[in-house]
């Protein structure tokens, strides 16, 4: 029984210790900004928490920034927006890990008067503003790189990401628009849900049915690092490989000569745009419905501000 | 001075069997008073408190079919993914224009189908252990849940379908506001847990399910058909993941790839910290709902209080290793002596 007791005052301490943890109160709006997946296991989600940190001290709004234990799931991603509206905030910023899971929560907060701002994941709700990279436009300006590196006709793959978010879809149809513009010719078109493992097992079976590929567009970096494991394998090393997202990996690779270029993403701007733009509609304003953060070609020549 | 000491020690020995029942209350209930203390103005909030049983609505399905799966000494891995199955194929069924009706008896029904596959499997297959067959099946439900629906999402389902995950018990004849209203799932959750209690403990195939994994020899040759009581759990464990699907259904209003991703782990998990044991033949259906509720109030707790959820993964590993090792010093004072 002593025992029991000493546990008990155990678990009650270290709750409290957890609970000095939790932020003080700000006396300014206070923004929730919900992301997909942790910063510190992807640079991308760790530049959209930096962006919207800074942009919030700098607006001095009271920032409750949340992430899910892993990218992915969906269910935590939903259980922390609801706690976080129960306890109550003044507008929601929010990448959502699955848009039709997210679309009743959404709607459920709009309805209660909390304004809601999409980052990086276009919902589906309709009338919510969109803050993000413009995915096909990104996708298409990499399949136009690609169109100028390779000869009239050559074969060409495109891996996707998870196929059930809209990111994936767009930047799989700017790309297939992209090569057909320019009359390549596109042998597969296969998801390797924007994993780097996945990414290299895709492509090796593509080059064993496809040996004279001349390039490959991954949807996100870690698929273009894996297709790069798989083409140096089989030594096809004058493969054209253009990922999206610019991670530092990515960057390093490409001035190592490995991956030929990638398409940057301003994530620091979803983050502080996020934040800015949700704040506008707390305090009543209007904003437009689609905002665009930009994408930019990294290759060789600025790979360095990348790293 | 002898005599006070008996005394004593048979207060103790009459405590044992309440402690043993409802230790892990005590445990729940101090949660709740510890986060009611931290997040006074919130936790205990009308909204807070349905939002608790919401997210737990369909995870204590799992939870509830796992129990009796683990009281008969085995395990079922497959809970999330037959539950993912039966969500893929309401969407589907439900997108091809099937009346309501039939729409909400389909992931009943699949849920059920899926949990007899595995209950055949172990018992006619022979399989070594529960183990294997529900691993193999874990993949196998969810890759059959990506084939029907071509791994994509299938969302929009009509109201009847979403009610029980979904729906809203006004409350306000009792003078209550718009806002203080009954979610159906928590009603749900009370309605399954009260039957599920009554049948594990008052009919005989219940007792017969707690003989099984106490002593499956025994059981064996006191004449009980083991394997056709094992078909039975198994099937019922299916049924309760296709509730659960239902529930899952109603609160995304969506069937989607990712659903019930490692909720066998949570539902496992919810199980132990209850006071079920491995070993079979322990546990109650009470302590299940204190351990999916310990799990719920921890993540709705520590969402409230802006806790990283890294930290979160940590306090839920910390109190399954805590809650069971509760367990074995609560067993230590049962044997002394």
């Amino acid at each position: 029984m002593k025992n029991l007791t000493k546990i008990i005052s155990v678990i009650i301490t270290s709750v409290f210790l957890l609970a000095s943890f939790s932020t003080g109160a700000f006396a300014g709006k206070k923004i929730l900004f919900s992301i997909k997946g942790p910063g510190s296991g992807n640079p991308f989600w760790a530049s959209v928490e930096k962006g919207a940190k800074e942009e919030a001290a700098k607006l001095g709004v009271d920032l409750v920034l949340v992430a899910p234990p892993q990218e992915g799931d969906v269910q935590a991603q939903i259980n922390q927006v609801e706690d976080q509206l129960a306890k109550g905030v003044d507008a929601i910023a929010l990448a959502p890990g699955d848009p039709n899971a997210f679309a009743p929560i959404v709607d459920d907060a709009i309805k209660s008067g909390v304004p809601v701002v999409f980052v990086d994941t276009k919902g589906i709700n309709e009338g919510v503003t969109f803050i993000g990279t413009n995915n096909m436009n990104g996708a298409e300006l990499a399949a136009k790189f690609i169109c100028d590196k390779t000869p009239k006709g050559s074969d060409v793959a495109i891996l996707t990401g998870i196929e059930s978010q809209s990111t994936a879809l767009l930047r799989r149809d700017g790309a297939i628009k992209g090569f057909k513009n320019c009359g390549l010719n596109i042998v597969a078109t296969q998801t390797a849900e924007w994993d780097t493992a996945k990414g290299r097992s895709v492509t090796e079976s593509i080059i064993l049915k496809n040996p004279n590929i001349k390039a490959i567009f991954a949807s996100n970096d870690n698929m273009g690092l894996g297709a790069m494991q798989a083409l140096k394998d089989a030594d096809m090393n004058d493969v054209v490989v253009v990922g999206f997202d610019a991670t530092p990996d990515a960057a390093t690779s490409i001035l190592k000569g490995e991956m030929t270029a990638t398409i940057a993403q301003f994530s620091y701007n979803m983050g502080a745009y996020g934040v800015k733009y949700a704040l506008e509609l707390a305090n009543g304003g209007s904003i437009d419905p689609n905002i665009d953060t930009g994408t930019q070609l990294v290759t060789k020549d600025n790979a360095n501000d990348f790293k | 001075m002898e005599d006070k000491e008996k005394k004593i020690e048979s207060l103790h020995l009459k405590l044992i069997p309440y402690f043993e029942k409802y230790g892990i209350l005590l445990l729940l209930v101090l949660m709740i008073l510890v986060m009611h203390i931290l997040q006074p103005d919130v936790f205990l909030s009308w909204r807070n408190v349905t939002n608790v049983f919401k997210q737990i609505s369909w995870q204590s399905m799992l939870a509830l079919g796992v129990f009796m799966v683990i009281v008969t000494a085995g395990i079922d891995l497959s809970v999330g993914s037959i539950m993912m199955l039966s969500l893929m194929i309401l969407a589907v069924v439900a997108k091809a224009g099937a009346p309501w009706f039939i729409v909400v008896l389909t992931p009943l029904i699949a849920g059920f189908l899926c949990g007899l596959f595995n209950g055949l499997g172990i018992t006619l297959l022979r399989m070594p252990h529960p183990f294997i067959m529900t691993l193999g099946t874990l993949y196998i439900f969810r890759g059959a849940g990506n084939l029907i629906s071509g791994g994509t999402p299938i969302s929009g389902f009509t109201d009847e379908v979403r009610y029980l995950g979904h729906g809203r018990i006004d409350l306000q004849w009792l003078g209550l506001e718009k806002s203080q209203y009954l979610p159906v799932s928590l009603v749900l959750i009370a309605i399954v847990y009260i039957i599920f209690w009554i049948f594990l403990n008052k009919s005989k195939t219940g007792k017969w399910i707690y003989a099984i994994g106490g002593n499956p020899n025994a059981a064996r040759a006191s004449g009980i058909n083991v394997n056709k009581i094992l078909i039975i759990v198994y099937s019922l464990c299916g049924f309760l993941s296709g509730i659960g699907a239902l529930i899952l259904a109603g609160r995304t209003d969506s069937g989607y790839p990712n659903a019930g991703l490692q909720s066998e782990l949570d539902a496992i998990a919810a199980c132990i910290i209850g006071g079920a044991s491995f070993f079979g033949g322990r546990g109650t259906v009470l302590g299940v709902f204190a351990g999916v509720m310990i799990m719920g109030i921890l993540r709705n707790g520590l969402n409230l209080m802006d806790v990283s959820s890294f930290w979160q993964q940590v306090l839920i590993g910390s109190i399954i290793v805590l809650a069971v090792y509760i367990d074995v010093l609560r067993r230590d004072i049962g044997t002394r002596k």
